[in-house]
């Protein structure tokens, strides 16, 4: 917590690394982490403003402030809730995000795969407007709308859940995790990483399939060998939001060498505390 | 002289003398009218990753008479997974060797990398060995996918892209050094020093993967960061290299050799070469120069000869047609 206060910037955001510009997505991390560890009201009352006044005038926010376009970050923004964000920003935030798609899926791409018997499968959710949806920002989106359906959503979030599942189950990769969203390279099959396997099983909180009990025996056996912080941290989570996390799994080993990762340690940690601040 | 906005005038008179002045002292294989140092490429015979490493680049290095005393170097790896002991990152011990190469000409050395599929650049820089053979690596590095942004308006664009960020640090560095692994990637044919330049596209904002340089052409996008990045130079690890299903599932091939230059399409066109891979099928260097025949022809290469290095790499049967014949 000490080294995620040391590295706010005086504008009251967060970088990625010490001493660089302030991100919309370190700073949530680091606001959701602060939070949930209950401290330092100052600091996360700067980071709020910040984050408030990066939000665009079409309810997403950017990456960083001087880059104007909304993206993927909207959803890790939108973690945050209405209480620190404020109903109306919120709520503009979390429409944003329901209209987002990957483009495969968009009308076009639906017809013209129709016509050559590839039927679509269900939309996930990009990195950045216009192109293809990816594992990362379709679990992250589905994160934020699980909050935002707890908080009274439309059947219209329900059913971007639903479709957000179907997108993960559809691109897990044959070795039972998940990847940055391709299982298969031609004819070839890709390798899962731990980082994406554990946020897609955090985002598949309460659902259950063959596929995604698959997938908790590859978390399993990636924990005690994973090579950065980053990765300790969502499998800790995804597991834990199944009940799978094994009761004897050491602490993490490795360190955080970015702002969000530090804060996914902390949130990972206060999740197995039973604070779950990417759930609850 | 396409790429001579890439130096000053007095590097391209000196380059050019000094090029001529070379040619009776080194073993050499022109293909046609002898170039300056603009179209100079090195090719280093190099059975291992051990410590002749460190000379020979310094004496490559020399060949190419780069200036960069006083200089903002920025080394350019290619960083992509955790297998330490698959040949999918540069080597570390090169890039070590070239940190002190650059050092020893007086440049202010620092390295950087954007990974395009995994977020942990410094923990995958850890699995990869660089923290344990480049003294303080994390005081010289820099992700490239999540610091300061730079702007960069692209002129004439092959891709639909009229303007992209790019890592500050790529774009402001006076020398930005390439330094990929040679493979075949099953994409564009084959990664070398062009595609490597992905890396200088920020992950923070446009996602792992960069997905808007495949949606805007994978090869228009490589021909237009070669353009928007011209000072630049090329060190390729093609010691131990990639190939069949690169650039992260192909196998270990060992070709024995370091490539260097100061053009990267030059450098890339005789790495293909080397590769028993027509530089004229690949789709990004038809893009960048145009005419591949003419731009083979222009190439001055010193050192070993291709033909005695020339290594078939094994290609995906989707890519057949770029088998040199």
């Amino acid at each position: 917590m000490v080294s995620l206060l040391e590295s706010q910037n005086p504008d009251g955001g967060w970088p990625y690394q010490r001493g660089g510009p302030s991100w919309t997505e370190p700073t949530a991390y680091a606001l959701l982490a602060l939070k949930t560890a209950g401290s330092a009201d100052e600091a996360v009352g700067n980071g709020l403003r910040w984050v408030r006044a990066a939000q665009l005038p079409d309810g997403g926010w950017p990456v960083q402030p001087a880059v104007r376009q909304s993206a993927w970050v909207t959803s890790v923004a939108a973690l945050l809730g209405p209480a620190a964000l404020g109903g109306e920003a919120y709520r503009r935030g979390i429409h944003w995000i329901v209209g987002q798609s990957g483009e495969e899926t968009n009308f076009l791409s639906r017809v013209r795969q129709f016509l050559t018997g590839n039927p679509p499968g269900e939309p996930g959710w990009p990195w950045m407007p216009g192109t293809t949806a990816w594992v990362t920002p379709t679990a992250l989106s589905m994160l934020a709308l699980h909050k935002a359906a707890r908080y009274g959503g439309s059947a219209q979030i329900l059913a971007r859940l639903d479709m957000g599942a179907s997108y993960l189950q559809a691109h897990a990769c044959s070795d039972g995790g998940w990847n940055h969203g391709a299982g298969r390279v031609w004819d070839y099959d890709a390798r899962s990483y731990p980082e994406t396997t554990g946020v897609a099983l955090l985002a598949l909180t309460g659902r259950d399939s063959a596929r995604i009990r698959k997938a908790y025996a590859w978390a399993q056996a990636q924990l005690p060998g994973c090579r950065a912080s980053e990765a300790e941290s969502w499998l800790r989570l995804g597991l834990l939001a199944h009940g799978q996390l094994p009761p004897n799994t050491a602490p993490p080993m490795r360190p955080p060498r970015t702002v969000q990762n530090a804060a996914l340690a902390l949130l990972a940690s206060e999740a197995v505390a039973g604070r779950n601040a990417l759930l609850e | 002289m396409k790429r001579m906005a890439g130096l000053s005038r007095r590097e391209f008179l000196t380059g050019s003398a000094a090029g001529l002045a070379l040619a009776g002292c080194a073993p050499r294989r022109a293909s046609g009218p002898v170039a300056g140092r603009e179209r100079l490429v090195s090719i280093l015979r190099q059975a291992d990753y051990n410590q002749e490493l460190y000379g020979a680049l310094r004496r490559a290095l020399a060949e190419h008479g780069l200036n960069v005393r006083g200089k903002r170097v920025l080394l350019k790896p290619n960083l992509v997974e955790f297998e330490p002991d698959s040949p999918i990152n540069t080597h570390p011990l090169l890039v070590h060797a070239a940190v002190e190469a650059f050092r020893e000409l007086g440049a202010e050395v620092r390295i950087g990398e954007g990974p395009g599929h995994r977020r942990n650049t410094l923990d995958m820089a850890e699995a990869a060995g660089y923290f344990s053979t480049i003294p303080q690596f994390e005081d010289i590095f820099t992700d490239l996918n999540l610091g300061q942004l730079a702007a960069v308006r692209l002129a004439h664009p092959h891709s639909r892209l009229q303007s992209i960020y790019l890592a500050q640090q790529a774009v402001s560095c006076d020398l930005l050094v390439s330094m990929p692994k040679m493979k075949t990637h099953h994409w564009v044919g084959a990664t070398l020093s062009m595609k490597n330049l992905f890396g200088t596209v920020p992950g923070g904002v446009y996602g792992w993967p960069k997905n808007i340089l495949h949606y805007a052409g994978i090869p228009e996008c490589v021909a237009d960061l070669y353009r928007a990045l011209p000072r630049h130079f090329a060190i390729v690890d093609g010691i131990v290299g990639m190939e069949g299903n690169g650039p992260i599932q192909g196998t270990p091939k060992r070709a024995g050799v370091v490539v260097a230059g100061r053009d990267l399409a030059a450098v890339d066109a005789s790495c293909c070469q080397i590769m028993s891979i027509d530089p004229r099928r690949i789709e990004y260097l038809k893009l960048a120069v145009g005419d591949v025949e003419a731009l083979a022809r222009s190439i001055h290469q010193i050192g070993e000869p291709v033909e005695s290095v020339r290594t078939r790499f094994a290609l995906m049967p989707e890519w057949d047609g770029i088998r040199l014949s």
